[in-house]
């Protein structure tokens, strides 16, 4: 089986077909077929939409509203028996006063309420729009080659911090698997997830479990203590503050007592230097020092910190352990 | 290497997705990699009233041995109106609230989930998550418990007893990345191992018959529809878009909607629901239709796409269904429709562009060749169920 080469050219043919086809849409949507009509048949295509289909769009959601605020006084009075039509249209007429009294407050309410909804609907757009001209841009994966391969100097070291240890180990960023099958040769139970669109095929190709997510996004669905041990190369370096400690918020938590932290980084040297990944030019952040995660680990609640900077100073390697329950036999029991 | 599926129904007679997605990886396990593999199901056909009509016993189905165990209780009257209650919240539903209506969605058969606890099997899949069968029997065999979720954005996925049925997976089988995407989100499994590895297809040898001429159309060109003519499976809302269309664009244009009859379809001189038809017959509908539209939003694969790209047939899709909008974003073989003046414009474009409709189907039949063809998609299968087999979660 082979991963198709030509899927982003394929995506992006077919992007450009459906611009044109909602350009086409959306041009059409000022004249010619009746509200009404409009109306009905979007509603018909929400009944069965999924929740998330629902919930998505506001507009839709709108349009729901907007179709179903107005209640007719006047029912219909068509009738398949013999002279029903005659005794409907009479019950209407003796009750029109009555219903048109209830319907015209309820008229009222509801069009109040879908305007203040409408009102909203534009002051959310406004505030998006606003956050999204200042937004923090998230770091991109920095994709060394010199370092993530499996003869880098640094892998034999990680590899070794991980064997043996009971449980699932997550390599983020995973490219095409390349440690999450070193690992998988040296008996640790490893997967991979990365932003790249390419992790899905390459483990179609390799057999390998790695899947195209963002990390933040995939950590978000992984339990409380599931993880026994993390592998994080080319993700904090150019990763802002605020995201690089979120990142850790959710790593600490997803890593189970005694779990492993493995960090690669280029160091400050390396990051700034001309041979650098193209990638640090996007990078809204920079690479810590080694001593700072020595400083700043502890505090997250881990112990047993240690680096190791990389032969030429361009990279180094941080690993760290929570806390645990001791070793069965240690006499405690409890938690360290 | 021994397999077994748990379903709630398992036969050729069953039309749903799921069951038949179950069957074919079971027989395809048996001859394609000679796994040894047993169905452990009930004597249900139908998945409304899950009334026993098979006979509780063993016997052998194209080389899968089929174990079906009686049930104690089908689908309760009372179901309905729970569910109708929990459906408006459903992640607000109380645990005791959620296992009732595991219990009267049924089928409830405790022979079954004891064959399932005593089970030998290597590795024990469970196809799907929704239903009594899966909710008790996982996690319960000696081996490990693999899940085919085949979920879509529906209320009971939000239910809490569904935390600890997929909780309790050793790994999860995915139809698509969208199925995988929309569990996580839903449920703290990231962790799991897993594979999304969707559903094999196979060439139907078609009876060389016009399609126009087996639907009665006597040369008119059309556009098919094929699977369950369900309100739920947005067959309704396609016929009355259809509609629309034909007002504003008469001329020859016909709609065909073949499968299943379970919603009430407006007559209509454009519209032409034969029913189900013979597999033959459906190729030859499927291979002279312009295009092949799949109207709904819940599904969790869709062979029916897949099955139009087998024959070079572009599709159109419903955008707020995931899985098939996956399928068109990822082989460039289809297009897709959020509303009336999308799927009238999608429907003007492919109808004026027969170059745009070739590419299309090219690139459908092409993703269908390196992705869904059955020998290298059972090979998959067959690696990872090794890989599953003996590694129990802690």
């Amino acid at each position: 089986m082979t991963h198709t080469d030509s899927e982003p050219d394929q995506r992006a043919f077919l992007a450009q077909v459906m611009a044109e086809i909602t350009d086409e849409a959306k041009r059409r949507r000022s004249h010619d077929l009746p509200a009404g009509t409009e109306r009905d048949l979007d509603e018909l295509f929400l009944r069965y939409s999924p929740l998330s289909g629902r919930g998505g769009s506001v507009t839709a959601a709108l349009r729901v509203v907007d179709s179903n605020a107005m209640v007719d006084p006047v029912v219909p009075v068509a009738s398949q028996h013999a002279g029903g039509v005659a005794v409907k249209k009479g019950l209407r007429s003796l009750s029109l006063w009555y219903m048109s009294w209830i319907t015209d407050q309820v008229n009222r309410f509801s069009s109040g309420v879908s305007r203040a909804l409408h009102l909203l609907a534009d002051q959310v757009d406004d505030l998006g729009r606003r956050v999204d001209a200042q937004r923090i841009v998230a770091g991109p994966v920095v994709r060394d080659p010199r370092a993530h391969r499996s003869d880098a100097w640094w892998v034999d070291e990680a590899v070794g911090e991980l064997t043996a240890i009971p449980g699932r180990v997550l390599h983020a960023a995973c490219g095409n698997g390349w440690l999450v099958q070193r690992l998988g040769a040296g008996g640790i139970d490893a997967y991979g997830v990365d932003p790249n669109s390419s992790a899905d095929g390459a483990a179609e190709e390799s057999g390998t479990d790695l899947r195209q997510e963002p990390l933040a996004d995939h950590l978000g669905a992984v339990g409380a203590d599931e993880l026994a041990g993390v592998v994080l190369t080319g993700v904090v370096d150019g990763a802002s503050l605020g995201e690089r400690a979120r990142l850790l918020e959710l790593v600490t938590d997803r890593l189970a007592p005694g779990g492993t932290l493995v960090v690669h980084s280029l160091s400050p040297d390396g990051f700034d230097a001309p041979d650098a990944p193209v990638e640090v030019d996007l990078a809204p952040g920079r690479p810590m020092r080694p001593g700072a995660w020595e400083a700043f680990l502890p505090l997250a609640g881990y112990h047993a910190v240690q680096t190791r900077v990389g032969p030429d100073g361009r990279d180094y390697l941080v690993v760290a352990r929570r806390p645990g329950i001791r070793e069965v036999g240690d006499g405690s029991g409890r938690a360290e | 290497m021994k397999v077994a599926f748990v379903t709630p129904r398992y036969g050729p007679e069953v039309m749903g997705g799921a069951e038949t997605a179950a069957r074919q990886l079971a027989e395809h396990l048996v001859a394609d990699v000679g796994f040894e593999v047993e169905a452990l199901t009930t004597c249900a056909l139908d998945h409304i009233t899950w009334d026993d009509v098979l006979e509780p016993g063993d016997s052998t189905l194209h080389g899968v041995t089929v174990r079906r165990f009686a049930s104690t209780s089908g689908r309760r009257p009372e179901f309905y109106a729970l569910d109708g209650r929990l459906r408006v919240a459903p992640a607000e539903a109380t645990m005791a609230q959620a296992r009732q209506w595991v219990e009267w969605n049924g089928p409830v058969s405790p022979d079954l989930i004891d064959a399932v606890a005593a089970s030998d099997a290597d590795v024990v899949a469970f196809y799907p998550y929704l239903y009594h069968p899966t909710v008790h029997g996982i996690g319960r065999p000696k081996g490990a418990s693999v899940l085919h979720p085949a979920a879509h954005d529906e209320p009971a996925l939000y239910l809490p007893v569904f935390r600890a049925t997929y909780g309790a997976a050793d790994a999860i089988c995915y139809h698509t990345v969208a199925e995988r995407r929309l569990v996580q989100r839903v449920h703290p499994v990231a962790a799991h191992r897993q594979i999304v590895l969707g559903l094999g297809v196979d060439a139907v040898p078609g009876g060389n018959r016009p399609g126009a001429e087996i639907l009665g159309l006597a040369g008119r060109p059309y556009i098919v529809s094929v699977g369950r003519v369900d309100e739920h499976k947005g067959s309704v809302m396609l016929a009355e878009y259809f509609r629309t269309y034909k007002r504003r664009r008469p001329g020859p244009l016909a709609l065909a909607l073949v499968g299943p009859v379970a919603a009430r379809i407006p007559d209509d001189p454009d519209i032409v629901v034969p029913g189900v038809v013979d597999e033959a017959d459906k190729a030859d509908i499927v291979h002279d239709a312009l295009v092949s539209v799949s109207p709904s939003a819940l599904e969790s694969f869709s062979l029916v796409v897949l099955e139009a790209w087998v024959q070079s047939v572009p599709v159109v899709v419903n955008a707020t269904c995931p899985p098939t909008r996956e399928h068109c974003e990822r082989s460039g073989g289809g297009l897709w429709f959020g509303d009336y003046r999308q799927f009238e414009a999608v429907l003007d474009r492919l109808l004026a562009d027969e170059a745009l409709r070739r590419r299309l189907g090219e690139n459908g039949q092409r993703y269908v060749e390196e992705h869904y063809r059955w020998p290298a998609l059972i090979r998959r299968y067959a690696e990872f169920l090794t890989g599953v087999a003996g590694s129990r979660r802690p």
